[in-house]
Order: structure tokens, then sequence, then C-alpha cells
């Protein structure tokens, strides 16, 4: 049974990939993604307003937020032989072409069940201006009969 | 991109559902779609995620997952795949406001994903319309992949 687990301490850190955000990465989103929403492509339509809002421009895809901080769990549940089990996202700020964005984890609790063994992960986006873009909750489990 | 893909949204934004039309708990209408390693791949370099569990068969055979999968965020791509251009997920201005989702398995390269999906509520808040979206991908077996729901702000 894999130690970690026990060695994990609420505000253990977990810190993801920087990642800049261009046109091209947009686009590149839209074609992996089938999301050709003009929200991500179409500047003249981006200058109208939303509501309330008005972008000025096209923004990336929030998904974009959700792809990359499931990659910074991922890449830490892959090597402790845990498995990213849910996340949970909400949008705050909107990240446009030349925001630098990066993924943040910090441990909120543990908590063993009946058949298993779970950690509750605050996440975040921040962006070059330590705006607090995305925020959100993880769950990983850490199978008891995972090998070492 | 993927051939037959209607990458211009507004060309059927008259056919799709407003805010007003839609009916919470009514099934929308999903389309199977064949996952390709090509489209996996894609997906993940788009988020810089070169994870040997995408790219490296060799590594993915030796590992517990006993073979290439996909990263959990691959719905991401599944939400757009298995639905029709008429589907309002794809009307053109549709927000999102934010994403819970629960992973049971991965899904690979070759599967068949099928979605059952549905609006679960709607609601105005703040002079926004809203909607709640419940989403759930399968394989060819029947195994759950995942399961997630969104809340959407709807074009005006």
């Amino acid at each position: 049974m894999s130690k970690f687990f026990d060695t994990l301490v609420a505000g253990y850190r977990i810190e993801g990939t920087e990642f800049g955000i261009s046109r091209e990465s947009i686009r590149a989103f839209c074609d992996a993604s089938l999301d050709y929403n003009p929200l991500h492509i179409d500047d003249a339509y981006m200058t109208g307003s939303f509501g309330k809002t008005n972008f000025g421009g096209i923004i990336m895809h929030g998904m974009t937020n959700f792809g990359l901080i499931t990659r910074m769990l991922t890449d830490w549940a892959y090597s402790e032989n845990a498995v990213h089990r849910r996340l949970e996202t909400r949008w705050l700020v909107p990240v446009k072409p030349d925001d630098t964005i990066r993924p943040h984890g910090s441990v909120k609790f543990k908590h063993v069940t009946a058949k298993s063994r779970w950690v509750v992960i605050d996440v975040e986006v921040r962006n070059q201006r330590d705006e607090q873009v995305v925020t959100g909750e993880a769950l990983v489990e850490f199978p008891p009969d995972a090998a070492p | 991109m993927q051939q037959d893909f209607e990458a211009d949204f507004w060309k059927d934004a008259e056919r799709r559902k407003i805010w007003d039309d839609i009916v919470p708990g009514e099934p929308r209408k999903t389309i199977p779609y064949t996952l390709t390693l090509e489209a996996i791949q894609r997906y993940c370099r788009a988020v810089g995620d070169l994870h040997p569990l995408y790219f490296d068969e060799e590594y993915a055979r030796r590992s517990r997952y006993d073979g290439l999968i996909a990263p959990p965020s691959i719905h991401i791509l599944l939400m757009f795949a298995c639905i029709p251009a008429d589907d309002w997920m794809r009307s053109p201005g549709t927000v999102n406001a934010g994403q819970s989702w629960s992973y049971n398995c991965p899904a690979r390269p070759g599967d068949t994903i099928t979605l059952q999906a549905r609006a679960l509520d709607k609601f105005i808040k703040r002079e926004r319309l809203f909607v709640i979206h419940d989403n759930v991908f399968f394989n060819q077996q029947g195994d759950v992949i995942c399961s997630g729901r969104g809340w959407t702000i709807r074009p005006m």
C-alpha cells in the first residue's frame, strides 16, 4: 500500500505548469474540442455586449482552464498510483490572448471511507497579474490495493 | 479538425432551442462518436499534456491501465462530438459558468462513445438566463466513463 497518502497533510501544495494563451492556442483548442463558439473566434462579434458584460475581443475557452487543472491533477495522481475522481470549477475572470495562466492546488483534507482513501484538494488558476481566474475543488482517490 | 463537423456555429442557429424552449428533464438527441487516438492526442497537445499514458504505447501497456487511454477531461471534446448541429450547446454566445465532473473509467482510443444528456433545471438570476446541464458518457460496453453537470448562461 502506498505510504504517500499517510504523509499527506492539509496545505500540501501541488503546482501546475505555466501556459501561455495566444490566438493560435485558442484556435488549437477550438479544433481539439470542436467548440467553435464565436466567443473564441470572432473579434467583431465580441465587441458587442452580453447582458452587462463586454469582453472587448475573443476570450479563451473556460474549459482550457479545466483541462490545465486536470493535467496538474493527473500528473500528480499517476505518479502516486492514485486516481483523479472529480473536478468542480467556477470561472471568475475571462482569459484573453497574451495572458499567461497557471493552475495550483492545495490539499484541503483527507477522508477514509469503508472501501477507499480520498484527498480533497482546493484548486485555482491564476493569471500573470496574480488574479484568480478559476476556483474549484478536486477529489483524488488513493485505492488501498494500489501497487506501491 | 473532424471531417464532417460544421465549424460555423451560426449556420444552424435558427434551428436551435432557445432558453424559452428548453424543457428540463427532456432527453437531448445525441450521436455515437468513435474516439480516435488522433483526436485524443490533438486534445492533449492543445492543453500541453504530453503524458506517456496518452502518447507512448509501450509505456501505457506496462502501466496499470494496460494500454493507451484518454485524459479524464476528454469529455470537453466528447460534449461537442456527441451532439448534432442543431443542439443548443452550440448556440453562439453560450457562456460557460461552471462545471463539475466525476470520473469512473478512462476512455480509450477506438471506443464508441455515447452520451445521455438533458437540461436538468433552468432559472433566471441577475437578468441572466441559466440552464443546468446533466451529462453521462458511456463506452461501448455500457460502462460509465464520466458524468458531469454544467452551468451555462444562455444567449439573449
